[in-house]
């Protein structure tokens, strides 16, 4: 059974995606910010981690950086709805969700997810990243 | 101007008539006392020295015939004319021509002046020595024809003096003229250059020295008149130029810090709506899941859905909407990402009964310019095609490609990207198809279209170095083709890759 971490700073949104997961037989636990889904990192060490982009404190750039850093093996996925707010907002292109996820690619990511998106393709994002 | 004229034209006349009136009664008189005199000297002086050889040739006569001699005398010197009276007296007996015209009473006593009396006759007495005795010789000389003379001479004085004066004022009145005439049109070349035409050169050919060097006087100041307005002129030009500078930076960066402030805006409300859409979605599809398929409540959760889904379309045009009016600065892109946002708006803003198509190959359609241009060029084009389509419905179909020369006469050989609006709306007629690019030219009704959209896509078209044709059939439809001119470098990552 494969194990998801989940880490989004809207608790909604996080719960959203743990029950869509939850049902499909997945593993999945919630963070609600960067730090809090390092240490469930650490203690869990989950297979996949869903991080959004754009938190306040640690970006999810940064945290994809450490994640990948720490544990070199974990699968990650992008997700953003966009907007202004952020280290990145000063770009004149900060605000397409594009960008955002341009550089959550860079980072590491290996899916990337336009918020809000369809439960199909969050579980077709998810399976393609496991194994078997 | 025309009291300039009179008043120094009368006033040089009268000046004249003045000293006209004072010294020609002067001249005449003084000319007639000198002709008078000379009349006089010219009779008296020979009648003296005849008188007196008469006055000799009366002494020298012999005694005892002296009465009778005298008497001879005396009546020759009589008949020899010019003498009207002779006579010689010794004080007790006196001799007398009979043949003098004036009678001895009338006679008066010695006279020796010209004319000083009334009766014509000039007197002279000379005293004659007889032996022991004095006799009177006394003379008399008709006046009349010296005195006519004088008189006739003294006409043609006053002649000459009345002539000179009338001469003199005609002189004095063409003269005012002369000198009148160019103060008049000096003060009328004044007058224009005061009321504003300062640009006509005072020319003024006058023989009177003061007069040219008072039209130089005028004509150098009418010079610098011209060059100070026309400093101030530029000045002023200058001014409002560069106010209006001001004014357009001033309003560009007002739109600008507007544009932005919307574009941060829109970008935080997506942001947050995003969030807020992402459990709506997935709830509702989880609820759908766990539902009949058939059910009531399966049909209102698919509503959702649908309805999750167009606010993800809105949200999604917002965010591009902001990120056009973002990007200025001209950069080679990709136009198929551009269009397909364009086409995003339009399929959101059509109605069902029209379809949207859009049909695009990658290559070669990398241009250079300023993205949200071409964006508002895809929205016109595809404004104008829906409204063509809208009563009847139909297909709204875009094509974008790569083309190298194309076979159309009025496009230059070379690369281009064509993009291809068409539709299957009501046509336009050759007389619309004329105007069309023309600024407000519009087929709508009042308050319905500007008439901007066609010129505004020619505008951009044409800045961007590209053509736009117009290909119509009334009935059937119609297809704008535009042509950019391909960028031969490799796709901008930004705007390109991303898309
Ligand atoms: N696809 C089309 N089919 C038929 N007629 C068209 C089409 N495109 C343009 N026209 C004609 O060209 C005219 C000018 O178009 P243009 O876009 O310049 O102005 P407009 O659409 O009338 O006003 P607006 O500025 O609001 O767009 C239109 O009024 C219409 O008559
Ligand atoms: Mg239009």
């Amino acid at each position: 059974m494969a194990s998801i971490l989940v880490v989004d700073d809207e608790p909604e949104v996080g719960e959203a995606i743990r029950r869509v997961l939850a049902r499909a037989g997945f593993l999945v636990a919630v963070a609600n910010s960067a730090e809090d889904g390092l240490r469930r990192m650490d203690e869990q060490r989950p297979d996949i981690v869903i991080t959004d982009v754009i938190m306040p404190k640690v970006h999810g750039l940064e945290l994809i950086t450490m994640l990948l850093s720490r544990h070199p093996r974990v699968r990650i996925i992008a997700i953003s709805g966009g907007g202004s707010f952020g280290p990145l907002a000063y770009k004149p292109d900060a605000i397409s969700t594009h960008a955002y996820l341009a550089a959550a690619r860079e980072a590491g990511a290996q899916e990337l997810l336009t918020k809000p998106f369809d439960m199909s393709d969050l579980l077709a994002a998810v399976r393609k990243l496991l194994p078997n | 101007m025309e009291r300039l004229t009179n008043s120094l034209r009368v006033r040089l006349t009268s000046v004249v008539l003045v000293i006209h009136a004072a010294l020609v009664p002067l001249l005449y008189l003084g000319v007639s006392a000198i002709v008078e005199d000379g009349y006089a000297e010219l009779f008296v002086n020979p009648l003296r020295s005849n008188s007196r050889l008469i006055a000799d040739e009366l002494e020298a006569a012999d005694a005892q015939e002296f009465p009778r001699y005298a008497g001879a005398l005396l009546d020759s010197v009589v008949l020899s004319g010019q003498v009207v009276f002779a006579e010689i007296t010794d004080g007790a007996q006196t001799l007398h021509s009979s043949l003098s015209s004036v009678s001895p009473g009338r006679a008066r006593g010695d006279d020796f002046e010209f004319a000083d009396h009334g009766d014509q006759v000039y007197y002279i007495s000379h005293r004659v020595k007889r032996g022991t005795r004095w006799v009177v010789l006394r003379l008399g000389f008709d006046e009349g024809p010296t005195l006519e003379r004088i008189a006739a001479a003294k006409r043609r004085v006053l002649a000459a003096v009345l002539a000179f004066t009338a001469a003199s004022i005609a002189v004095a009145i063409w003269l005012s003229a002369v000198i009148a005439r160019p103060m008049v049109r000096l003060q009328e070349a004044a007058k224009r250059v005061a009321g504003g035409d300062v640009h006509t050169e005072l020319q003024m050919h006058s023989s009177i020295r003061e007069v040219r060097e008072l039209n130089h006087h005028l004509e150098r100041m009418r010079q610098e008149l011209v060059g100070t307005n026309d400093r101030l002129e530029s000045e002023i030009r200058g001014r409002e130029a560069s106010e209006q500078k001001r004014l357009d930076l001033e309003r560009r960066l007002l739109h600008r810090e507007r544009i932005a402030s919307i574009g941060t805006l829109a970008g935080g409300v997506a942001h947050e709506f995003n969030n807020i859409l992402t459990p709506i979605l997935l709830y509702s599809q989880i609820a759908l899941d766990d539902t009949a398929p058939d059910g009531a409540l399966a049909r209102d959760l698919t509503r959702i859905v649908a309805a999750a889904h167009r606010a993800r379309s809105l949200v999604n045009r917002i965010l591009t909407f902001s990120r056009e009016m973002h990007s200025q600065e001209p950069a080679v892109f990709s136009l198929r990402p551009t269009v397909e946002e364009a086409l995003a708006l339009m399929r959101a803003i059509v109605p069902a009964n029209i379809e949207v198509d859009f049909d695009a190959s990658e290559d070669g359609t990398a241009v250079q310019g300023d993205p949200s241009l071409v964006h508002q060029v895809v929205i016109n084009l595809c404004t104008n095609a829906y409204q063509a389509m809208r009563r009847t419905g139909g297909r709204l179909s875009v094509k974008l490609r790569g083309i190298d020369n194309p076979g159309d006469g009025q496009i230059n050989p070379g690369s281009y990207a064509l993009l291809e609006v068409g539709d299957t709306g009501h046509g336009m007629e050759q007389a619309v198809i004329l105007h069309i690019f023309e600024p407000f030219f519009t087929t709508r009704d009042v308050g319905e279209g500007t008439g901007l959209g066609l010129s505004v896509v020619h505008g951009i078209v044409t800045s961007m170095g590209g053509s736009i044709t117009v290909e119509s059939a009334v009935g059937q439809g119609t297809t704008f083709r535009v042509y950019l001119p391909a960028a031969a470098a490799q796709v901008c990552e930004r705007s390109g890759a991303l898309g």
